[in-house]
């Protein structure tokens, strides 16, 4: 039996909102983080999910294996910036970083 | 020889590259690597770029010389002088209204450039070697040689080009590095503004000569010299000046004869402003004096020798021009004539010894005028050849008179005070002799070359009548040459009697330097040599220039004294006459000497030694005879005149608070402008529209990282919901609209979009097609409704009307009943409602 790709993208679609508002309701930096790795994901779901419609060629998945490594430099930047905001501030509270106010 | 001259034909003397680099590589080296050479390296830099392009030029213009006369013959002008041409480069193309006029960077040597090159460069060299002495203490020793160097260049640039482009290029060149070089101790405010006046005043003549080269440009098409001169004809025209034809004024600007003004007049009198401001003429004279404020090396140099003779050149070179005109040249007569009586009149009163100079300078150039302006070319540029000698000689006399007097009494403006001279004979010989020889030069004793030179231009002042063929030209009276021969003869008077009261009063006498004559608004320079009142000095006595001073002075002396030789027209000595007679023969075709002016000549030579007796005899008789008494009797009797003299008539003043004034008035005027409207009420309007805009979007900029990603995200949705929502929209085609009645509706394309069309009153129906355009046929003044539906992949629908009418140039698509629907009636309105998918 096949999974139809609708499930797929529907699944996708519920991560990536699932994510995204987890980025924009959350105070802490860590948890932010992990929303925004969540976002990724749903879009490497949908990739590899369109994929299997088009057997033929594999940009998909090879796109899918370039966001996981930009995902991992991704993470790397944002823990080192996480942890170079708390030995500033003492806080990983996403609304204390507001030196760019104004 | 012959080798040479094969190495470099007359048409391609690329020698004069060699001639223009070495000063300019001089001056380079001096001026980026100066500090580093040290002065030893300086000086060896300097004086042998200089000095080699002397050699080169003694080269050239022994090639000039023995040059086969007919050499240029050919090109089919009987008397072409022989000229040697280097054409560099291509510079630019102007459009001279009728024609594309070619500018080339040339270069060429003629008889009178190459005389003048030799004088640039020797005088020059001989100055050069003065000031390593002279110069010696100055910290700025390597930037000053790197000025002269590039004077010379400049002057050598200004000389040897073959149009006025490439004049106008040395012209400005040498302007710069007078001023720069006036300026050299810029330090003090009076010296840096003393360069500034001369620059600026400089640019009012420069400003005439620009005006001269766009009428050559325009009305003979071409700034070449060998051009122009070959052309020169064409240039006797008329061409009325007032009123401009074809504008448009009220009567009472119309005159009842329109003013007209010959070509020639009008180019020949811009030139001469641009003479006047380099030559220091009325009424532009005023610079020169203050130039003095320069080492006296450079006031020999530029302000003596060479650069402020570059508008007799000018004068000189473009003769041709001048010839067409008696006006011009009466003016440029009239003009040095006055010139030289009023600046031989405010010399009798000053006390400054390089202040007396410079006058005499702006006096002699006076006399150059009246030479060329009398149509006498050769003398008048002779004059510049021995002034270059005798008053280089003088201003370096004076150069080294301050040397020594400096060394006594350290004070600047004292040490050129001629009330602290005096006696100086018995301790500076050399200097003594050859200031003599050079004072009798000028003041134009008998057998010494200024006494030739300057006969001979007052007797071609009186001889000379300028004719024209031309018909309703201007033409000098008879009287004209006389009255200028007059005057100049009292300019001559006065000229001997101050050359020699500065004589006396500088090297006769007693030494009166231990007492101190301090200038009236004394300022204790320096503070370390504090002289009070006439509290007498002992010090040690002022003592000669080293050999590099005096050997220079030598030099100018013998030349000052000996030059005659070539030019003494009584003594039928003509060399150098016959030899520039090529470069003035067209010129002197309009020149004529008056019936029975010739049997004057011998006469006229003995009012010439008169002259000098008068005036030196006088000096003496009031100098020492009388150790001055008729002079302060004379200042005791009129004490009015004589401040107002030694105020140099007030011409300063009158400038300042004339012309001066307005422009301080237009500046303070600007300022107000600029204070008031600009700054006040155009900027502030401006930075508080900024600011209340800010201070809107700083609103926005919370500084949350959230707020930023939720309005990322609302944009993101934004975009996806335009995309998702399908736009009916068409491009009418109407460009055969009102011949055919035709016309294409193409839809604008989206991503899965399907349409349907309609026209008329009918709704679109059936099904959607690919079909994205629409073509119709429409008759006379018929308005129809063409509807269209576009759907995308999601169902959602989107409707548009578009109500095109053929308009036939009656208006009736707008007159015409109203359509029904209610639609509006101009071409490609469309009402449009959106679906939701």
């Amino acid at each position: 039996m096949t999974v139809p790709i609708s499930m797929f993208l529907v699944l996708a679609a519920a991560l990536f909102a699932t994510g995204a508002m987890g980025f924009l309701l959350r105070r802490n930096l860590l948890v932010l983080l992990m929303s925004i790795e969540l976002m990724l994901n749903a879009v490497n779901l949908t990739l590899v999910a369109f994929n299997r419609i088009h057997p033929a060629n594999h940009a998909g998945q090879i796109l899918a294996f370039f966001v996981i490594a930009i995902a991992a430099a991704e993470a790397a930047v944002g823990l080192a910036i996480v942890l170079a905001f708390f030995r500033l501030r003492g806080s990983v509270r996403s609304d204390e970083a507001t030196a760019l106010k104004n | 020889m012959e080798q040479l001259r094969t190495q470099f034909p007359t048409d391609d003397f690329s020698l004069i590259a060699l001639v223009l680099l070495l000063p300019l590589v001089g001056a380079f080296v001096c001026g980026v690597f100066g500090k580093r050479l040290g002065k030893q390296g300086v000086r060896t830099m300097a004086l042998s770029a200089v000095g080699g392009s002397f050699i080169l030029c003694l080269v050239a213009f022994a090639m000039l010389v023995g040059a086969p006369h007919d050499a240029h013959g050919a090109a089919g002008h009987a008397h072409a002088a022989t000229r040697f041409t280097w054409n560099a480069w291509r510079w630019f193309t102007i459009d001279g209204g009728t024609s594309l006029v070619p500018i080339d960077v040339a270069f060429s040597i003629d008889p009178l450039s190459g005389v003048m090159m030799l004088v640039v460069t020797g005088v020059g060299f001989l100055i050069h070697l003065y000031s390593s002495s002279y110069m010696e203490k100055d910290p700025g020793y390597y930037r000053f040689f790197a000025y002269l160097n590039l004077f010379v260049f400049s002057m050598l640039v200004l000389i040897l080009g073959d149009n006025l482009a490439v004049l106008f290029v040395g012209w400005e060149g040498v302007g710069l590095c007078s001023y720069l070089l006036i300026g050299f101790w810029f330090s003090e405010d009076k010296k840096a503004s003393a360069g500034k006046k001369a620059f600026i005043t400089n640019r009012i003549g420069d400003f005439g000569l620009l005006v001269a080269m766009a009428m050559l440009v325009y009305y003979a098409g071409s700034l070449q010299f060998s051009t122009l001169e070959r052309s020169h004809a064409s240039l006797a025209q008329m061409r009325t000046l007032w009123p401009i034809p074809g504008l448009e004024l009220p009567a009472f600007l119309m005159p009842s004869e329109p003013f007209r003004a010959s070509v020639p007049t009008l180019v020949a009198l811009a030139l001469f402003v641009g003479c006047m401001g380099k030559s220091a003429q009325m009424p532009l004279y005023v610079w020169l004096p203050d130039a003095m404020a320069g080492p006296t090396p450079v006031s020999a140099l530029i302000h003596a020798a060479t650069m402020v003779t570059a508008g007799i050149y000018l004068v000189a070179r473009t003769s041709f021009i001048f010839a067409l005109s008696p006006f011009a040249m009466a003016v440029v007569a009239g003009t040095g004539a006055v010139t030289a009586v009023f600046a031989a009149s405010i010399a009798f009163a000053q006390t400054d010894l390089k202040k007396v100079l410079a006058y005499s300078t702006v006096s002699q150039l006076g006399y150059m005028f009246v030479g060329v302006g009398s149509g006498a070319f050769a003398a008048g540029f002779f004059h510049v050849l021995t002034h270059a000698f005798f008053k280089g000689c003088l201003f370096l006399c004076a150069g080294s008179v301050i040397h020594a007097m400096h060394h006594v009494i350290h004070d600047e403006e004292g040490s050129q005070d001629m009330r602290n001279m005096g006696g100086l004979r018995k301790h500076m010989p050399i200097t003594h002799a050859t200031f003599l020889v050079s004072c009798l030069a000028i003041a134009g004793c008998p057998f010494t070359s200024g006494f030739f030179s300057k006969d001979e231009v007052l007797f071609k002042a009186f001889a000379n009548q300028i004719q024209t063929t031309q018909k309703g030209l201007w033409v000098a009276p008879a009287w004209y040459g006389q009255a200028i021969y007059a005057v100049g003869v009292v300019g001559a008077v006065c000229t001997a009697f101050y050359m020699f009261r500065a004589y006396f009063l500088t090297f006769w006498g007693d030494f009166r330097g231990w007492k101190i004559v301090k200038a009236a608004k004394s300022h204790g320079h320096d503070g370390h040599h504090e002289h009070h009142g006439d509290e007498p000095l002992e010090g040690e006595a002022p003592h000669e220039s080293p050999w590099q001073m005096t050997l220079p002075l030598g030099v100018l002396a013998v030349f000052a004294a000996l030059f005659w030789v070539v030019y003494a027209e009584p003594l039928h000595l003509t060399a150098l006459e016959r030899f520039w007679h090529p470069v003035f023969a067209t010129a002197s075709t309009h020149i004529v000497e008056r019936a029975g002016a010739h049997a004057m000549m011998f006469p006229l030579l003995g009012v010439g030694a008169a002259i000098f007796l008068a005036g030196s005899g006088g000096a003496y008789y009031v100098y020492v005879l009388q150790g001055g008494k008729p002079a302060a009797a004379f200042v005791a009797a009129a004490p009015g005149l004589h401040r107002i003299v030694r105020d140099k008539w007030r011409v300063d003043e009158f400038y300042d608070a004339t012309i001066l004034g307005f422009i301080d008035a237009m500046g303070e005027t600007a300022v107000a402008m600029d204070k008031w409207l600009i700054d006040g009420v155009i900027a502030r309007l401006t930075s508080g529209i900024v600011q209340l805009l800010g201070a809107l979007l700083r609103l926005l900029q919370t500084g949350r990282v959230q707020v930023y990603a939720a309005s990322m995200v609302l944009g993101v949705a934004g975009i996806g919901w335009f995309v998702l929502t399908p736009h009916a929209s068409a491009e009418l085609d109407t460009a055969r609209l009102r011949s055919s009645g035709d016309v294409t509706l193409t839809a604008a394309p989206g991503h899965g979009y399907s349409y349907r069309w309609a026209e008329g009153d009918a709704a679109p129906s059936g099904d959607f097609t690919t079909n994205a355009s629409f073509t119709t046929k429409l008759d006379r003044c018929e308005t129809r409704q063409v509807h269209l539906e576009v759907r995308n992949v999601f169902g959602g629908i989107s409707k548009t009307t578009y109500t095109p009418c053929r308009e036939m140039g009656n208006d009736c698509c707008t007159k015409g009943p109203a359509p029904a629907g209610g639609a509006k009636r101009a071409i490609g309105d469309a009402t449009t409602e959106g679906g939701a998918p």
